[in-house]
């Protein structure tokens, strides 16, 4: 590849979409084009950038949830329809009945659309797992546990919590500092050669996350959730909050926090 | 509700203002469920649901769509000169929210369910009913476009900026 198909292949490189031969001359092109890899680089913090300037942002769907809702109860009552928007007026009504299946089909359930609000940690935690672990998204990382130590050093977060966390045939794979609802966390990846959960860390807040503990695990509150397929829990330490998310399951969640609020 | 989340954060910065934006998501979720016989099970709902916003989005014309979109008062907070850099993460954000409004909104597009949302260029090919050929190149200019308004001063008029720079000295 010559640094034109570099350029003209750079998006599919960074989404992982090309086929091995293709990668293994793109890398091959890294290696030897300074140039190149600069450029790549540049791309990559524009990137992490603008994903941490929205992400960073709240949006609160509270209100469609609630028209949604307010339809389906009504329907449900055998009352009329509530109006919400005139133009949706003409088959909002055709559209209840599909959708009440729907959601049933779907898995939702009623219970999705009557949960309470969650913490905006977890799910800026849920999401930023899912695309940088589970989806693999090109990402600067560090993968030197010493200097990932350090990273959490300055961030006030002592060394040994970096490598306490890792049990159980799981073992530091990387780390980097990412953006939670508007607060730095130190994101660490842990993996056990096959499977990876992740875990966001960063010194205790005055106030602890709005959400209410499903039980006190060695002394410490742990919450648990499961959002958009990740399931997350987080246990709070006098110094520290720790957000764990998994792809595996809740089990699972559940008993990495127990084990994080026995080590930290 | 599963993705209204997703969908409304990039409705917010597609669509001409914050009340558009919920009109689109909830117009999406209901003909989802209207059409939801049409969902291949297996495939992905989440690339299914864009595609549907993104749809309604182009049958809604263009005359329902404007310039660049509105910046939430939230984030209408002071940017520092380009000297004080490195930015704060805060100030960074509304930096980057910023540039990202100037841009064009098929730029915008490409930028966001690609980066943000994670998409692959199949998959925003589908979404946009675009060939992938013209998904990458659009990516890349719009990577572009984002790096150079980056760059650009503030365009905002100086005396805005002279408040800003002070109220953000009495902040700190």
């Amino acid at each position: 590849m010559n640094c034109g198909e570099i350029a003209r292949q750079a998006p599919l490189y960074i989404t992982g979409e090309l086929d091995a031969r293709q990668a293994a001359e793109f890398d091959a092109h890294l290696r030897t084009c300074e140039e190149c890899m600069r450029e790549l680089e540049r791309q990559a913090r524009i990137d992490a950038r603008l994903r941490e300037a929205v992400l960073a942002e709240e949006d609160d769907t509270s209100r469609i949830d609630r028209r949604v809702r307010e339809m389906i109860a009504a329907k449900a009552a055998g009352e009329p329809v509530p109006q919400l928007r005139p133009r949706f007026r003409g088959w909002v009504a055709a559209a209840l009945a599909i959708a009440a299946a729907a959601i049933v089909l779907a898995g939702v359930g009623y219970r999705t659309l009557v949960r309470q609000p969650l913490a905006p940690v977890y799910a800026a935690a849920a999401r930023d797992h899912g695309i940088e672990v589970v989806q693999h998204q090109w990402r600067p990382w560090l993968t030197d546990p010493s200097q990932i130590a350090t990273l959490a050093e300055q961030q006030g977060i002592a060394r040994s919590a970096v490598t306490a966390l890792a049990s159980g045939g799981y073992r530091l794979s990387r780390g980097k500092l990412c953006f939670l609802d508007h607060r730095i966390f130190l994101h660490l990846v842990y993996t056990d050669g096959i499977r990876e959960f992740s875990v966001y860390l960063r010194t205790r807040d005055s106030k602890p996350l709005p959400v209410a503990a499903r039980e006190i695990s060695n002394g410490k509150p742990l919450c648990t959730s499961d959002l958009d397929g990740e399931h997350v829990a987080s246990i709070e330490t006098p110094q520290l909050t720790a957000v764990i998310v998994t792809n595996e399951s809740s089990d699972t969640a559940l008993k990495l926090a127990r084990f994080a609020s026995a080590v930290l | 509700m599963p993705h209204a989340r997703s969908l409304l954060r990039v409705a917010r910065r597609v669509a001409s203002d914050a009340s558009s934006a919920e009109d689109l998501v909830q117009e999406t979720l209901l003909r989802a469920w209207k059409g939801f016989d049409q969902f291949e099970t297996g495939t992905n709902a989440r690339a299914w649901l864009f595609r549907i916003m993104f749809n309604a989005f182009y049958a809604q014309g263009r005359k329902r769509r404007s310039g660049p979109v509105l910046v939430p008062l939230e984030h209408a907070e002071p940017e520092p000169e380009p000297s004080t850099r490195p930015l704060s993460g805060w100030t960074d954000a509304v930096s980057v929210s910023r540039a990202l409004n100037r841009l064009s909104e098929e730029h915008r597009a490409v930028l966001l369910l690609g980066v943000v949302e994670g998409f692959k260029c199949r998959e925003i090919a589908e979404i946009l009913s675009l060939p992938i050929g013209t998904v990458m190149s659009r990516l890349s200019r719009a990577r572009q476009a984002l790096r150079e308004q980056l760059q650009a001063p503030d365009p905002r008029p100086q005396e805005s900026r002279a408040r800003a720079a002070c109220a953000e000295r009495e902040a700190s």
